[in-house]
């Protein structure tokens, strides 16, 4: 057992940290030093280092996302599709239908040419 | 598919190109699934990858190429599962004390070799557990570090924070999944800062 409050949750992340391959020079040599001195930090990054091993292996293990979820996305993408292309078909249609109304009732100023 | 036909799928899947969208998710849903059972769990990760896909393809004319087509999807995948888990009820969660940590258990034999290191079924269900102990950023930056294999500029961009935070977040993430593998064997525990 190892107390980590305060100073020594600073010390865990450090080891961590080390333990990953990412402390360089000099501060590398400061954790090392430690990590010589007092056998628990040894035994922290032994913890740490087989932590990471155990991260990785599991990391690297393919994962296939069940086929509902490639199904239901595929759909979801033609089904929204679809209902744009719809959207804009209907909206032309409902302009088509509005206009000639508006044509019917002769509601529509005619335009005159603008020639000079 | 290489980063860069999946460039050219996605921009084409961008102009409403379903069959190019079509290939980017039977190419993609590996790692959606894979990144949002990491962070989520596995009750959650099927749900929350058909919220992914859909805000992929809601989002999918703005992408311009600028970024690589992993990078924004890594993106959408796990600001949707931090999303989702801000929507959970924060009961039970507690900031981390450290009181006291204990150590992993010594290695079993085949544990020692990192060449042998298989995971049994029940190491993987005390990781899966760990990391749902760990705060969801800080989780989700030691995922993409050590399970992905990124690197902190990546994972920088993904996360939308500098590298510094990104680096802070990670070494968080792992001292806490520590913790929280070490505590295993104890009562029940919160979210570990």
């Amino acid at each position: 057992m190892m107390p980590v409050g305060g100073q020594r949750w600073e010390m865990l992340e450090r080891i961590g940290t080390y333990a990953a391959g990412e402390l360089e020079g000099e501060e590398a040599r400061q954790v090392e030093q430690l990590i010589f001195e007092r056998p628990e930090y040894g035994h922290l990054a032994e913890s740490y280092a087989r932590m990471l091993v155990w991260l990785s292996t599991l990391g690297s293990e393919p994962v296939e996302a069940p086929e509902a979820v490639v199904g239901y996305a595929i759909r979801r993408a033609y089904i929204s599709a679809f209902m744009r292309s719809a959207e804009v078909f209907v909206s032309a249609l409902g302009r088509s239908y509005i206009d000639a109304f508006v044509y019917y009732l002769g509601l529509r100023r005619e335009r005159h040419g603008g020639g000079t | 598919m290489s980063s860069v036909s999946d460039q050219a799928f996605a921009i084409r899947a961008s102009r409403g190109d379903l069959e190019a969208f079509r290939k980017l998710v039977q190419e993609h849903s590996g790692l959606v699934y894979r990144v949002a059972l990491r962070i989520l769990g596995a009750e959650d990760a099927q749900d929350a990858s058909q919220e992914i896909w859909i805000r992929v393809w809601r989002n999918i004319k703005n992408f311009r190429g600028d970024s690589a087509f992993s990078t924004w999807l890594y993106r959408i995948t796990v600001n949707t599962c931090l999303s989702v888990r801000r929507k959970e009820s924060r009961r039970g969660e507690r900031e981390f004390s450290g009181e006291e940590m204990t150590f992993l258990p010594e290695p079993r034999d085949n544990d020692a070799d990192p060449e042998a290191a298989a995971l049994g079924a029940e190491q993987r269900e005390q990781i899966q557990a760990a990391l749902g102990y760990v705060r969801a950023e800080h989780r989700a930056a030691l995922v993409l570090r050590h399970m992905e294999g990124l690197s902190y500029a990546e994972i920088a961009q993904i996360l939308g924070v500098p590298d510094g935070t990104a680096k802070g977040w990670v070494s968080r993430g792992r001292a806490a999944m520590l913790v929280a593998l070490s505590e295993e064997d104890h009562g029940s525990r919160g979210t570990v800062e």
